[in-house]
């Protein structure tokens, strides 16, 4: 049996199990479903069901390797894209390692120049440093750090919907994606109709995008008469949004940072390490930002400028501008790990372990060879490292280090 | 409807008729109109004249300067002379406008009734503004406490009309947002209100469907057509006759660079680099066979997918470039210079920047000796 054969016989049994019971979405017959054959490798589109009972029996039949519904409502959600009718989506959010700095580096992951066939490990380059080409083959791995990357920005990112656009809990989802990283889903009848724009601003929102405090060309109109017209913007903030954050996250970088983090930081005006207790004091409780001797408004900006990465959200822009997305959907399979994509409550974001508990496969063996990994968790065990051994290893590890290009079923 | 003129039969009013005759797109304006059944054939009975000239009087102002009554000065609290006169010529004036059959006179008239109703609303209650903003179903309260800011309404609601201002003032990332409520004083309610309001009038504008109209209408409509065509300035429709590459703003720039060296765009990149270059004026097919000459492109994908952004294919909907904002969420704007911040749109750049280099260059024109013009014949539409 091949690797490929082993794997899909596998998800036929998860579609095929009468113990598997996939979620309902809400709203289930205005969604469009799609779904990758697993051997064919298409994806089939535009469907709707009458219940998910039905659509359970279709994937047994056709076992898919992913799963998906739109994000989107529609009046006629199996009809071409100009057709359906399109009364509204939820608010969706992606939050994936393979958009954002994580603490590994991405040392996991291994990049083929498919031009020249040089390789290397972590980030992949933009350009082949041999060849200049631009298209890579790459061969990615989750590891712990990865998921703890994200789920931090997942943390901030639930901080703001629930505080600043004051969503209840009921009506946040939050998933593990099955890959590298998470979604939040937001089900608020007020979102539903927000156009591309409005989402495009929430996005702007989460990633602190287009802060006017951060703009160096703001000048603000002086009295009529005087000798300029216009002068450098005072730098202020107000109590609410975006301000506020950035006054706590300034009262926390401060309190906590060394003279050493903040030149690490760019910060290298020594007044603000110095005089931190006025700071914290007078500036950002008092609102008398020209008061501190020796920092200027430029330093404010830059100190605003990195708080302000250190406390947006890093998210995927288009997932959540795109009205029309497609996303995967819950309680099923992903491709490229066999792991489920899961709900769990917001408030466990800290405890859920994705490693384990989104684990689908948890019966059986199989033997296989593994060509390289570094040491990794899996099933509430750690595995490896390993190169080129011969292993027989729980069914959930030999399909996820098949799916990731790393090992062969032996037969 | 001639014997109902004079009484018409008013139910559940609580905006006043003087207030209606100032915001006449209220949905309370409706009821009261419906008992006259208002027909196109009447418009040029004598009894509606002094109607109709006042709506032939409004679409003119409108388009002359974005007005469609003086304001009474400061003191605010215009007094309408004849309020039924003034609310009769608002639907009479839509059809008017639509008579004319031009989208860009129709958003003139929607935006020039829009800011006149912002104007009047700086002078008004802050409980005649909250029950203004409750006949668009806003979510909005007044502050419980004592603030500058007066109104409280929900980000919904403020997106849905803010996303439409340039201003960085209006960027939900500047808000004042605490639990889903944004602060807001009353002019920034009257401004966001004004986007509504045009958005309304554009609606009713667009879902006027009459079959014909009486020849004196047609007259009129004709009439202040060309008035509009002496008053309104051509806008970014007008584009030079060829492809100015030194005019492309930076980010498009960057986009044609990487896509000549054969390198990876994202989606929207593709996008917005193809939907720049239909919208300048180039053709699908010179677009495709551009990128064609570039890569190793998936020829009949790249076809489609031209063809559907220059509207041959699908819907028929020609798409637009991205603005600004757009490009600079999704980390696709680049390179910004000094013309960029005067502008919130690649192809409102290209218009500005085009007109000076053929000023300045006359032999662009002639596409003669000019390394950065696209001189193929290929390129040229």
């Amino acid at each position: 049996m091949s690797s490929r054969d082993f794997v899909y016989s596998k998800f036929a049994e998860f579609y095929n199990n009468p113990s598997t019971v996939l979620p309902t979405p809400i709203n289930f017959e205005h969604r469009e479903f799609a779904y990758l054959m697993f051997k064919e490798r298409f994806m089939v589109r535009h469907k709707r069901f009458e219940s998910m009972l039905i659509f359970q029996n279709v994937l047994a039949k056709n076992v898919p390797s992913d799963v998906y519904h739109s994000c989107a409502y529609y009046d006629q959600p199996d009809l071409e894209m100009d057709k359906k009718g399109w009364t509204g989506s939820d608010l969706v959010f992606d939050i994936d390692a393979d958009h954002i700095p994580t603490a590994c580096g991405k040392i996991h992951d291994e990049w083929t120049c498919q031009k020249c066939e040089f390789n290397g490990r972590g980030i992949t380059p933009e350009e082949c440093p041999i060849c200049g080409g631009d298209r890579f083959s790459v061969k990615t791995w989750l590891c712990d750090l990865c998921i703890e990357s994200t789920r931090v920005e997942t943390a901030k990112l639930i901080d703001m919907l629930t505080k600043d656009f004051g969503f209840a809990a009921n009506e946040l989802h939050v998933f593990f994606s099955g890959h590298r990283g998470y979604h939040v889903h937001v089900e608020n009848e007020a979102v539903h109709s927000l156009d591309a724009l409005s989402r495009k601003e929430i996005v702007d929102y989460v990633m602190g995008l287009g802060l006017s405090v951060l703009d160096k060309d703001v000048k603000q109109k002086t009295v009529k008469g005087s000798k300029h017209s216009t002068a450098t913007k005072k730098f202020k903030l107000h109590n609410y949004g975006w301000n506020q954050r950035l006054k706590k996250g300034m009262i926390t970088l401060l309190s906590n940072a060394t003279a050493e983090d903040l030149k690490n930081l760019g910060l290298k005006n020594n007044n603000l390490f110095k005089n931190k207790d006025t700071i914290l004091s007078r500036a950002i409780e008092e609102g008398r930002w020209d008061s501190i001797p020796g920092v200027s408004v430029a330093t404010w900006r830059k100190l605003a400028e990195q708080v302000k990465n250190l406390e947006s959200a890093n998210i995927d822009t288009v997932v959540t501008t795109d009205i029309h997305r497609l996303i995967r959907m819950n309680g099923t399979l992903h491709g490229k790990t066999g792991l489920l994509k899961m709900e769990f409550p917001a408030h466990q974001l800290d405890d859920f372990d994705p490693m384990t508990q989104a684990v689908a496969f948890k019966k059986g063996t199989a033997k296989v060879l593994i060509s390289n990994t570094p040491e990794f968790r899996l099933g509430g065990a750690t595995w490896g490292p390993y190169k080129n051994v011969k292993v027989v290893v729980p069914t959930a590890v030999a399909i996820m280090l098949i799916l990731k290009g790393r090992a062969e079923v032996v037969n | 409807m001639a014997n109902n003129r004079n009484s018409p039969t008013i139910q559940h009013t609580s905006f006043t008729k003087n207030h209606l005759a100032i915001y006449p797109f209220l949905k309370e304006t409706a009821q009261y109109l419906a008992p006259l059944d208002l027909q196109i054939e009447e418009l040029t009975s004598p009894g509606m004249q002094q109607i109709l000239d006042r709506a032939i009087e409004r679409v003119t102002t409108a388009i002359t300067d974005l007005t469609i009554r003086p304001l009474n000065g400061k003191q605010g609290k215009y007094i309408i002379k004849d309020p039924q006169k003034e609310i009769i010529s608002f639907p009479v004036a839509l059809m008017l406008v639509s008579a004319i059959d031009n989208s860009i006179i129709k958003k003139r008239y929607a935006l020039a009734e829009a800011k006149q109703a912002t104007r009047e609303l700086f002078f008004e209650s802050n409980d005649l503004i909250l029950k203004i903003a409750s006949d668009f179903e806003w979510n909005i309260t007044l502050t419980p406490f004592d603030s500058i800011f007066e109104f409280v309404l929900y980000f919904s609601d403020f997106l849905q009309n803010a996303s439409h201002l340039h201003d960085a003032k209006w960027k939900l990332v500047n808000s004042k947002l605490s639990e889903g409520k944004i602060y807001l004083n009353k002019y920034d309610i009257a401004r966001l209100l004004q986007e509504e309001i045009k958005q309304r009038i554009e609606k009713r504008l667009n879902n006027v469907s009459i079959g014909k109209y009486p020849p004196e209408i047609s007259t009129i409509a004709e009439k202040l057509k060309t008035l509009a065509t002496d008053h309104i300035k051509h806008t970014d429709t007008d584009f030079p006759k060829i492809v100015i590459q030194e005019a492309f703003p930076p980010c498009i720039n960057a986009l044609y660079d990487a896509a000549s060296k054969n390198h990876h765009l994202s989606h929207i990149g593709r996008f917005a680099l193809t939907a720049f270059l239909v919208n300048i004026g180039m053709s699908a097919e010179t677009v495709t066979e551009l990128f064609k000459s570039f890569s190793d492109y998936n020829e009949r994908l790249t076809q489609y997918q031209v063809e559907h952004i220059a509207g041959g294919r699908g819907s028929g909907t020609k798409y637009t470039c991205p603005q600004c904002s757009i490009l600079q969420t999704h980390n696709v704007c680049k390179n910004r210079d000094e013309l960029c911040k005067r502008v919130y749109h690649p192809l409102k750049y290209y218009k500005i920047k085009s007109e000076t280099t053929i000023q300045n260059q006359p032999e662009n024109i002639n596409g003669k000796n000019n390394q950065k013009q696209l001189t193929t014949n290929q390129l040229k539409h």
